[in-house]
């Protein structure tokens, strides 16, 4: 360890002339840290990033636990395993970018390359499986803004009118008349229970001698939200009709779910663009010769992309698991 | 990038390369042993079930495990001068301070209630209504 901050480095190349200019004031530059400039301006721009995150994370915390109610993982069709693996992928690309530095320290230039592009490659798998979630959520209807979002908190009126509105579109019409006549070998198991399901649905909200009904049975018909989620994420998940015939893109209930959609893309989404940013310099860097001579900006390269890291090592948790 | 200090960062140190691919393999390990463990409050083997703040506390306590050994091995900065406490210090007092903001003003909030919350708090419609009637049962004393 180095001895207090303001003391001049030892090995500072201008410690050998020191002793030879007792007569005459040679003023020497003293860093005030024993830190380069590139990696203190890291380091203040990444206490930045840590009040941003923390912004962040502080709202969803509040709004989770202030939420009268909130989601299941498999209502929403969050994967804790694919959330795992996407935590493996980045601790791995940390380990990457650490052997780059090193291998560039000791002036093993194609060796630091190779990790360099390592790291760039599971970066770029972490945006894959991430790409792969948001698909999975999006072909579900839950996407983060309404009305882009069909995603209603209770089944009531509003939801009622919803469905019967998108039922009444020319083209789902169309598509509805499609499906119906279908002959019944043709389909699966699955789109014909559907399909039945959509038929007393289509009664009970535009028959007008249809009896009292609970929209609850609407809700659950299009999507289930089953108590236990049963196998992995795609699986085993409960079908309902829009399951069966996803072009219809009937509204759907999750309770919380809005809420939910907004605070999980937004902290994903604004880590992923920090992830595209990391990607973006180590493209950059791979122009270069990775050397000792350029050690200092892959250590600061490094610097954030560990931040990156951090982010997730967080996000994971609270997101995934809580 | 050129400046006076970056001969000083890449041989200013003790040895030439801090950590040694050991060093950083034992980290890696640690670091997926963290994840998978994690998972454990999912586990049979978990006792505490019916406390979710103890499987939340357990978690974060793993997420600031994982993230010391990101940033004292990974960022270094188990090899840094003490400037590393003006960063961490303060930063670990504001985290501590949110934490014992938020808990008792958010996360605890609905557990306990002044009189006068509890005298102006919403009841269900149904239950007022039925108040009026004058046919409330016991629920209605509860509240």
């Amino acid at each position: 360890m180095s001895s207090p901050a303001i003391s001049i480095p030892h090995d500072a190349g201008h410690a050998d002339g020191h002793d030879d200019h007792h007569g005459h004031v040679h003023l020497q530059y003293q860093p005030g840290l024993p830190l380069s400039r590139g990696k203190l301006i890291m380091w203040l721009f990444l206490s930045t990033e840590i009040m941003f995150f923390a912004a962040l994370l502080g709202s969803y915390i509040v709004l989770r636990f202030g939420a009268a109610i909130w989601p299941k993982p498999h209502h929403v069709h969050l994967s804790e395993p694919i959330g795992a693996f996407n935590t493996f992928v980045l601790i791995c690309s940390s380990v990457t970018v650490v052997l780059a530095l090193e291998a560039a320290k000791s002036n093993k230039t194609g060796l630091a390359k190779i990790w360099m592009v390592a790291t760039f490659v599971l970066g770029g798998l972490f945006l894959g499986v991430k790409a792969y979630e948001y698909q999975a959520k999006f072909s579900h209807g839950i996407y983060p803004v309404a009305p882009h979002s069909r995603i209603y908190e209770r089944p009531d009126l509003y939801y009622g009118s919803a469905v019967r509105a998108r039922l009444g579109e020319s083209a789902i019409i169309e598509r509805l008349k499609e499906i119906d006549e279908m002959p019944a070998e043709s389909l699966s198991a699955e789109q014909r229970a559907a399909r039945t399901s959509l038929q007393q649905i289509r009664t009970m909200l535009g028959d007008p001698n249809q009896q009292a009904f609970e929209m609850a049975v609407v809700a659950d018909q299009i999507a289930p939200l089953p108590a236990e989620g049963a196998g992995g994420h795609g699986g085993g998940h409960a079908h309902g009709i829009n399951d069966a015939f996803p072009e219809l893109q009937l509204p759907i209930v999750i309770p919380g779910g809005n809420m939910w959609a907004s605070t999980y893309f937004l902290l994903t989404g604004f880590h992923a663009v920090h992830v595209v940013v990391g990607l973006i310099v180590f493209a950059v860097l791979l122009g270069y010769t990775l050397g000792p001579k350029n050690a200092g900006m892959i250590e600061n390269a490094g610097l954030y992309w560990h931040f990156v890291d951090l982010v997730w090592i967080f996000l994971f948790p609270l997101l995934y698991l809580f | 990038m050129s400046d006076h200090a970056a001969p000083h960062d890449s041989a200013g140190h003790e040895e030439h390369s801090h950590g040694g691919l050991g060093k950083y393999i034992a980290v890696f390990a640690a670091l997926c042993f963290l994840t998978t463990m994690s998972f454990f409050t999912y586990s049979e083997a978990w006792p505490w079930r019916d406390q979710p703040q103890v499987g939340w506390a357990f978690m974060m306590a793993v997420s600031c495990t994982k993230a010391m050994l990101v940033v004292l091995f990974f960022m270094h900065v188990w090899w840094e001068a003490n400037w590393k406490y003006v960063l961490t210090i303060p930063a670990a007092m504001m985290a501590l301070f949110l934490v014992i903001m938020l808990i008792p003003d958010i996360g605890m909030r609905n557990r306990m209630v002044s009189q006068e919350r509890a005298l102006h708090m919403a009841r269900p419609a149904d239950l007022l209504l039925l108040k009026e009637a004058g046919t409330a049962g016991p629920a209605a004393e509860a509240h």
